[in-house]
């Protein structure tokens, strides 16, 4: 391989995984808001163990970020895995940018073997949910429709915390990125 | 025109040995793993059928031998039973583990072979998929019922009993080495269990046939089962001692559980194993109550691939696939009417003894349950209920 062409290469490597990074800091900012402003976040979360610590990253070392679940909703403990209970792992930096810039949905990504799962299939399936609530707010309707094996129905009051996800999500980021 | 995935996994390195007298062959299949001293692991109810005498004589002629034996597997695997055959295993210095009964002695030990192999004791931390690096010790498996297919998966599903839990643990590394069938080792079967696991077998061929992780290899291992279950299953009910009957219905146990272990199931046993859990239903009397309603709540998503299973179920094809795929549902409920009149085998849950008031709590359970994600279909609770009291009878 040429010189150029290995420069090329890292290049793109490298903004993929900038890509994915910013993408996971999204994820984890929507998170906090959606699990303290929607109900049925709220729901969803009320059944999970108390304080389970989960992370979502992409193997062998990329990027990751890591959550815990608190009494007043879902926190952002930083990047990397921090001691997560649960862990859902794509396998490489291109299946994890497929699924989290809405290529492909999260059922698709495990059916096609992309992500895989260290710990309990059960709190696996709970966390899955409430990443499928986080995309309902994050992700355009055109977008759901395709990669949800059911769109989810939006509410009027849905309507107003996608509007208030979209609003907050710049200064959460920016909040988060310092973790 | 047939489904092809963007993209699929496939993996089966087992070796199958099949036939009459194939259990003969066990020493030389322990010598070509370079084994010499066998740990077996087997029920009560397998010695008390008289199955582990002719394991027994296998050996005769050979240098191969049985180092140690565990004959008291549960119906369900724990860590502590697994844990303690583990112990047995390096005590008497064994290098090969040979399972001989239905699931519950396969995935004990599935689990005995992660522990000796990984040198823990702590089964939880290997749940969830593909966490064992190491090469797991030779592993033979001989299957005593014609239902679970582990002799050919990569999971296995085993209780921590501290915490109360069922830990599924899923790794290539956990697929045996061999499979062992041998008629003689299925004949002696009550009728009713050859029809619940030969409805387990038949829902894993289904099943993997149309959710999502379908593909053109498990395509072809469902298929396979289906052609031989379906004229076979209730064959083996009504005559148990029949060897071709018992032979098409192991192989079809086998081939299917290669098709869902590399296509993962949906929501006839996200139900059945809630329905276990719950209520303790046997999975494979589960599977077979929820299997028809099953395939009809995937019928918008799913009729093209499951209409194209009809002429495997002995109906013609019309080249209307909701037509078809109809035909497969009530080509299933067929059978199971057969089996019920055969053998009693419960059609409804209420048949089945589950209380009503439990419902409720089986869709619960369910939701979280690890194949709802490869459904076609999106299944919520009050999906999952809906299912459970059309299932009720």
């Amino acid at each position: 391989m040429s010189t150029a062409e290995s420069a090329r290469l890292t290049g793109s490597f490298k903004a993929k995984q900038t890509l994915v990074k910013t993408s996971l800091l999204a994820l984890a900012s929507t998170f906090e808001i959606v699990s303290k402003k929607s109900p049925e976040m709220r729901a969803e979360i009320a059944e999970w163990e108390s304080g389970l610590v989960f992370s979502v990253g992409v193997l062998p070392d990329g990027p990751a970020i890591t959550m815990r679940k608190e009494t007043d909703g879902l926190h952002y403990l930083g990047k990397g895995h921090q001691a997560p209970k649960l862990k859902l792992l794509f396998k490489n930096t291109d299946s994890a940018l497929m699924a989290l810039i809405g290529m492909i949905g999260a059922h698709t990504a495990f059916a096609q073997h992309r992500a895989i799962v260290h710990g309990s299939l059960f709190e696996a399936m709970q966390v899955n949910r409430s990443m499928a609530i986080v995309q309902k707010y994050l992700m355009p309707g055109l977008i759901l429709k395709r990669i949800t094996k059911r769109p989810p129905p939006m509410s009027g009051r849905d309507y107003l915390i996608k509007a208030q996800v979209m609003t907050g999500l710049g200064l959460a980021m920016t909040k988060n990125a310092r973790k | 025109m047939v489904t092809m995935p963007d993209y699929y996994e496939f993996y089966c390195p087992v070796k199958i040995v099949s036939g009459k007298k194939a259990l003969a062959n066990l020493p030389y299949e322990m010598d070509q793993l370079g084994s010499k001293k066998a740990m077996v692991i087997t029920d009560r109810g397998v010695v008390n059928a008289g199955l582990l005498k002719l394991v027994e004589e296998s050996f005769q002629g050979w240098d191969g031998e049985i180092g140690a034996l565990y004959d008291q597997t549960p119906p369900d695997s724990s860590d502590k039973v697994v844990n303690e055959i583990a112990r047995t295993y390096r005590e008497k210095e064994c290098d090969c583990i040979v399972a001989v009964g239905g699931g519950s002695s396969i995935d004990t030990a599935k689990g005995v072979n992660i522990v000796v192999t990984e040198g823990t004791e702590n089964l939880l931390a290997y749940q969830g998929a593909e966490r064992l690096k190491n090469k797991t010790r030779p592993f033979i498996v001989i299957p005593t019922t014609a239902g679970t297919g582990s002799e050919a998966t990569s999971a296995a599903v085993i209780t921590n009993t501290d915490k109360g839990i069922k830990m599924s643990i899923t790794s290539y590394q956990l697929i045996p080495d061999t499979a062992i069938i041998d008629p003689k080792m299925t004949q002696t079967m009550p009728p009713k269990i050859t029809a619940a696991t030969g409805m387990d077998a038949l829902t894993h061929a289904v099943e993997a046939y149309y959710c999502l992780q379908k593909n053109p290899v498990s395509d072809a291992f469902s298929v396979g089962a289906i052609r031989l279950i379906v004229p076979y299953l209730v064959k083996a009910v009504q005559d148990g001692k029949a060897e071709q009957a018992r032979m098409a219905m192991a192989n079809g146990a086998l081939l299917a559980g290669i098709s869902f272990s590399n296509s993962l199931v949906g929501i006839v046993h996200t139900l059945a194993h809630a329905t276990g859990g719950v209520a303790h239903v046997p999975h494979g009397v589960a599977n077979s109550i929820f299997l028809p309603w099953g395939l009809e709540y995937n019928l918008e998503k799913s009729a093209a691939d499951i209409a194209e299973l009809a002429p495997f179920f002995g109906k013609a094809e019309t080249g209307n696939a909701r037509k078809d795929a109809e035909a497969v549902i009530s080509a299933v409920r067929e059978i199971r009417e057969k089996l019920y009149e055969l053998c009693g085998l419960p059609r409804t849950l209420k048949e089945a003894g589950v209380d009503e008031k439990k419902l409720e709590e089986i869709a619960g359970v369910a939701i979280n349950d690890g194949t709802v994600a490869m459904n076609p279909e999106e299944v919520t609770k009050e999906d999952a209920l809906n299912l459970l009291k059309k299932a009720y009878g």
